[in-house]
């Protein structure tokens, strides 16, 4: 058990991190999946007085783990927004132009609904149904229809929120956020700590990493 | 002096033209409404409780307007608040005969969910000088604007089927919605004043004029109940008592043969028989099951045995679609049918009279819940009630006579009032928020008076209006809250659409996350919990409302399913109401218990209505020589040695939520005697310790285990409490506004507002420990989950009490019950059966 765990894709080195990403060394990449920037505010301008310290604790944890890497880009599996645009997404490009250096790429997601205007500004490219690099494809939603992947590609994707559950006596059960590894697929954890997550059941040859406070544990 | 009245000799004329004449505490009512009194009419159902506020309003208005039949509309008047809508209708339709007959100028209004557009609107214009409303109608009315002005002429408010209500958070609603009513009519007072009149000569009562009746069946705290209602007026209220006692006539439905090893759940079944003449022998007979999934079960067996029933008996429960249990009340009201299959669903609501028999299968868990049931048959004021009692297993025969004893002593339970609900005052400040918006000042100084928050914080109530107005915490800056703003000191909801969302989400009735049944043709069958459907495969096929369904597939928060002729089905356990045994019926069932004991012992003879001992008496004797049948000043405690392991069994009678907390509670403590590990089981009369060693529990360290020193931080440390506060959360949630149900049109707008109560929870624990919901939560698990007071109360009598360790050398009567219960959990319920018995067999050799 430990906060970072390695994990090899053919010849690219992949290491998960406790903080909920994904860091793709080979690239100096960070892959995350659904931050939902502007959740707390959308539910705060509807009259439900979330904390919206959950919000800002994404950004610093965001911060800390691109540092931590020294990474160069981040890419975003979709849902890099809640909703419409709202104060909170101005504090998301205060923080993100505090990093001209790095480069941000979105394939978006379904919540990803702003005006090409706003990424323009913000500095994100985007990708509208996928990205693909080297053997590497980039998607939001695995169970997108008209998806292709051909053979010797590898997905990451988002959307699902995956995680998974601990049964323990009394029909009591915990809960927590996994990277889930299929054969040619992978699914992040959402990023922010502001959602909620859908059980997966991984079959026989596929692998799941619980996030467990600030450790990775292999079920 | 009422009886000089000219209103008095209209009203009574009346009655005797119809062949009545007022009891007594109908006519101590009237004279007391009379002299503006307030207070809580205390009479059983089917004894003229209504007519009791009712005709005290009519003679106070004849009265004052003497010789005049027709005078010009005079608005609202009587305010009567009932819990249930059914009730609306028939009430009002009682009222608008009076009125008819007497020729009086009055209008009789519903105002509940069912109430249309056009009928509301006309109310607006004019008020009738009756309205019938629920709590939460009464809360909407009070969310429009110029609410004050509706209740300018109000002289009386009557809450009907008090009892009902206190204790539960719509008892909360009640005394908000008073709170206000008395508050506006006193400003009026006030403001009407000469200016000369300071503020130390300012009268401390409510000189408003308004009166306020609570009509109430019998409780435990009946004189609590009566202050509750009271408490914005400021005075005592006086209770006037009907002093009427129903008949009751209660019979056990006995097995053939007492089996001494009982467990829970399946006798019933099996006597279901025996219930066939007593449902052929009367009109109606309403059958009352626990829960919904084993009346689903007792629906089908009835059929089974009885195919003539077919067409005349139906199956009546909360999950079962609105249209076709109103189709069931009807033909109840009629007498079309012969018996109905029903649970707490039918306890209360409109009097059938054709009701002749009442079926209580298993324990009724509380004397108060088998009086109401008992009180559904027999609807006239003379007429006995029938009751009929069939016990799930022998042991609850037992229970049969505690109830009777209890009956016949009039030890009935209490219902306590809920206190500090932070959750319904910060909807009912958005509530006020909608309408005119209020003063935080002089609302603090209103619903100080009431009993719910009278012992409310300043500091709390600044969260409360922080919380409201600027949503906790936030980074000022980038924050885009809304909801209540602030303007000249005055909190309002200014947004059209949060204010419409707010008057949406008005109640305190919060359901289980519930999935629609629908057939793949069309047509809805009922409404299921989302947690047993996303358990099922397509395929399988459960039972509702009495058919068997195959599940086809969810859509659009849909479960959509086809009728199947499967011989097989799952029947759906619903969570939650699963009453504990009340602390009432079980003092009287240890004391039941201990009468037994000693009749055996010659010193008392048994008496006939206590024949459900003598039945149960095999049973006792295999107790007895196995091991001992507790005396009421004492605690029985049995150290069984199975294949399983180490059992220890402890019988305290207190309730499975007090013996759940007990367990791990014991067990924590025992823990650090020697590092041990358990697993738990209990029933309501006791619970189950099991370890694969020995458990050191004996007469050296028992006292000291069962201390009510340090209870709380040992509740603390031993009880997953955040686990059961998570649960609690939810409804605290939604009625806090947190978390919003969806509701027609809105679903797919609101679908980014949606977010689990569970991660609600979390998120607050971690960011905002100090909120009021959050806490309140907690607070909820301590009084209700955990029933803390009962638990330390259980200790305290424990201290007082003798300690009965045995070791018998199998297991005994009592444990089997506890013992079946705990294997419920890992195995299905065929094998269940065929295991429990060949246990039986094993023992009774």
């Amino acid at each position: 058990m430990s906060m970072y765990v390695s994990h090899m894709i053919g010849t690219q080195h992949l290491i998960m991190s406790a903080e909920r990403t994904l860091f793709w060394e080979n690239e100096s990449t960070l892959i995350v999946a659904d931050l939902h920037v502007g959740k707390t505010g959308h539910f705060r301008k509807e009259g439900i007085g979330v904390p919206q310290q959950i919000f800002k604790d994404d950004l610093h944890r965001l911060l800390s783990q691109i540092l931590f890497f020294k990474a160069e880009r981040l890419i975003i599996v979709g849902d890099l927004t809640h909703s419409v645009e709202n104060k909170e997404m101005g504090l998301f490009r205060r923080w993100r132009k505090d990093f001209p250096s790095l480069y941000v790429h979105l394939v978006k997601g379904n919540h990803d609904i702003l005006d090409d205007k706003w990424y323009r500004e913000t500095e994100i490219t985007v990708n509208a149904g996928q990205y693909l690099e080297k053997s590497f494809l980039f998607i939001h939603d695995i169970l997108e229809p008209g998806l292709k992947a051909t053979k010797g590609q590898y997905i990451f994707s988002g959307h699902l929120h995956p995680g998974i559950s601990i049964r323990g006596r009394g029909r009591q059960a915990l809960h927590f956020p996994c990277f889930y590894f299929a054969n040619n697929h992978c699914v992040l954890p959402a990023f922010s700590r502001f959602t909620g997550t859908y059980q997966v059941d991984p079959k026989e040859n596929e692998k799941a990493f619980a996030i467990i406070e600030k450790e990775i544990v292999l079920m | 002096m009422l009886r000089e009245t000219k209103g008095y000799k209209v009203v009574t004329e009346w009655l005797a033209q119809k062949g009545f004449q007022p009891f007594l505490f109908q006519e101590e009512t009237w004279q007391h409404i009379l002299d503006r009194k307030s207070g809580l009419v205390n009479a059983p159902t089917g004894c003229g409780k209504t007519f009791s506020v009712f005709l005290g309003a009519i003679i106070k208005y004849i009265n004052e307007h003497p010789g005049d039949k027709h005078p010009p509309k005079q608005g609202l008047k009587l305010l009567w608040i009932t819990p249930l809508r059914a009730l609306a209708k028939d009430i009002g339709r009682a009222m608008e005969e009076v009125i008819g007959e007497l020729q009086l100028n009055w209008k009789i209004g519903i105002r509940n969910g069912d109430t249309p557009l056009a009928e509301r609107e006309r109310q607006k214009r004019q008020m009738p000088e009756v309205l019938i409303i629920t709590p939460e109608s009464l809360h909407l009315l009070i969310a429009q604007k110029g609410h004050e002005n509706i209740f300018r002429s109000l002289q009386i408010i009557a809450v009907d089927e008090w009892h009902e209500l206190l204790g539960s958070k719509r008892g909360v609603q009640v005394e908000l919605a008073i709170s206000r009513i008395a508050g506006s009519l006193q400003s009026i007072v006030n403001s009407s004043e000469p200016i000369v009149d300071s503020q130390a000569s300012r009268p401390t009562t409510n000189d408003s004029g308004l009166s306020i009746w609570g009509i109430s069946a019998t409780i435990g705290n009946l004189d609590e109940a009566k202050q509750v209602l009271m408490s914005p007026l400021k005075n005592e209220g006086v209770i006037v008592r009907s002093n009427m006692d129903k008949r009751i006539d209660i019979e056990s439905i006995f097995p053939d043969e007492i089996e001494k090893y009982p467990w829970a759940g399946h006798l019933g079944i099996k006597l279901a028989g025996k219930l066939i003449p007593v449902i052929q022998q009367s009109r109606t007979t309403l059958i009352f099951i626990n829960t919904r999934g084993m009346s689903e079960t007792w629906y089908q067996t009835l059929l089974n045995i009885c195919p003539d029933l077919a067409g005349s008996i139906a199956l009546h429960h909360g999950s079962i679609d609105m249209e076709l249990r109103t189709w069931v009340e009807e033909n109840l009201h009629s007498g079309k049918l012969k018996a109905v299959v029903c649970t707490a669903s039918l306890d209360l609501g409109v009097d059938f009279r054709p009701v002749e028999t009442v079926v209580q299968v298993g324990s009724p868990k509380g004397v108060a819940r088998f009086l109401q049931r008992a009180g559904r048959s027999g609807h006239s004021p003379d007429a006995i009630s029938k009751i009929y009692f069939l016990p799930t297993h022998s042991l609850e025969l037992a229970e049969a006579a505690a109830l009777k004893k209890a009956i016949s002593q009039k030890i009935i339970e209490s219902r306590p009032p809920m206190l500090l609900c932070y959750d319904v005052l910060i909807q009912y400040l958005n509530t006020l928020a909608v309408s005119d918006g209020f003063l935080p000042g002089q609302i603090f100084k209103e619903i100080k008076d009431t009993y719910c928050y009278k012992h409310i914080s300043k500091d709390e109530w600044e969260q409360l209006l922080h919380f409201i107005s600027a949503g906790g915490k936030a980074l000022t800056q980038y924050d885009d809250y809304k909801k209540t703003e602030i303007e000249d000191g005055v909190y309002k909801i200014k947004s059209r659409r949060l204010a419409m969302r707010h008057r949406l989400h008005i109640g305190t009735i919060v359901s289980e996350a519930m999935m629609k049944v629908r057939f793949l043709q069309g047509g809805y069958v009922g409404v299921i919990e989302e947690w047993f459907i996303s358990r099922l495969q397509p395929g399988d096929v459960f039972t509702l409302a009495g058919r068997n369904l195959e599940f086809i597939m969810i859509k659009d928060l849909t479960a959509y399913v086809r009728k199947s002729n499967s011989k097989k089905s799952i029947v759906p356990s619903w969570q939650g109401g699963r009453m504990p045994l009340s602390a009432n019926l079980g003092r009287v069932l240890r004391e039941t218990l201990d009468r037994k004991s000693e009749t055996r012992r010659g010193k008392t003879g048994i008496s006939e209505e206590e024949i459900e001992l003598q039945v149960l008496e095999p049973l006792f004797e295999l107790q007895e020589k196995l091991s001992h049948v507790p005396k009421r000043n004492e605690l029985l405690i049995e150290h069984i040695e199975t294949d399983d392991g180490f059992h220890l069994f402890v019988y305290p009678f207190e309730g499975r939520l007090v013996h759940e907390a007990m367990a791990a509670i014991l067990a924590w403590r025992i823990s650090r005697i020697r590092p041990i590990t358990f697993s738990f089981a209990m029933n309501d009369y006791g619970f189950e310790l099991l370890s694969d060693q020995p458990i050191p529990v004996d007469d050296t360290n028992v006292y000291e285990l069962f201390s009510p020193d340090n209870l709380l931080a040992d509740i603390q440390r031993s009880v997953n409490s955040t686990e059961m506060a998570r649960r609690k959360f939810r409804d605290v949630a939604v009625i806090g506004g947190l978390i919003f149900q969806g509701y027609p049109g809105e679903q797919k707008k609101a679908r980014h507002l949606q977010a689990s109560a569970s991660l609600l929870f979390n998120v607050f624990s971690e960011y905002e420990p100090d909120n009021l919901l959050l806490r309140q939560a907690y607070q909820e698990v301590f009084d209700q989950q955990m029933e803390e007071a009962r638990l330390r109360d259980m200790l305290e009598r424990i201290q007082r009490s003798e300690i009965i360790i045995t070791f018998p050398q199998r297991l005994t009567p009592f444990c089997f019950p506890v013992k079946v219960d705990s294997m419920r959990e890992d195995l299905s319920s065929e094998k269940l059966e065929d295991r429990v018995r060949r246990m039986q067999q094993q023992l009774e050799r």
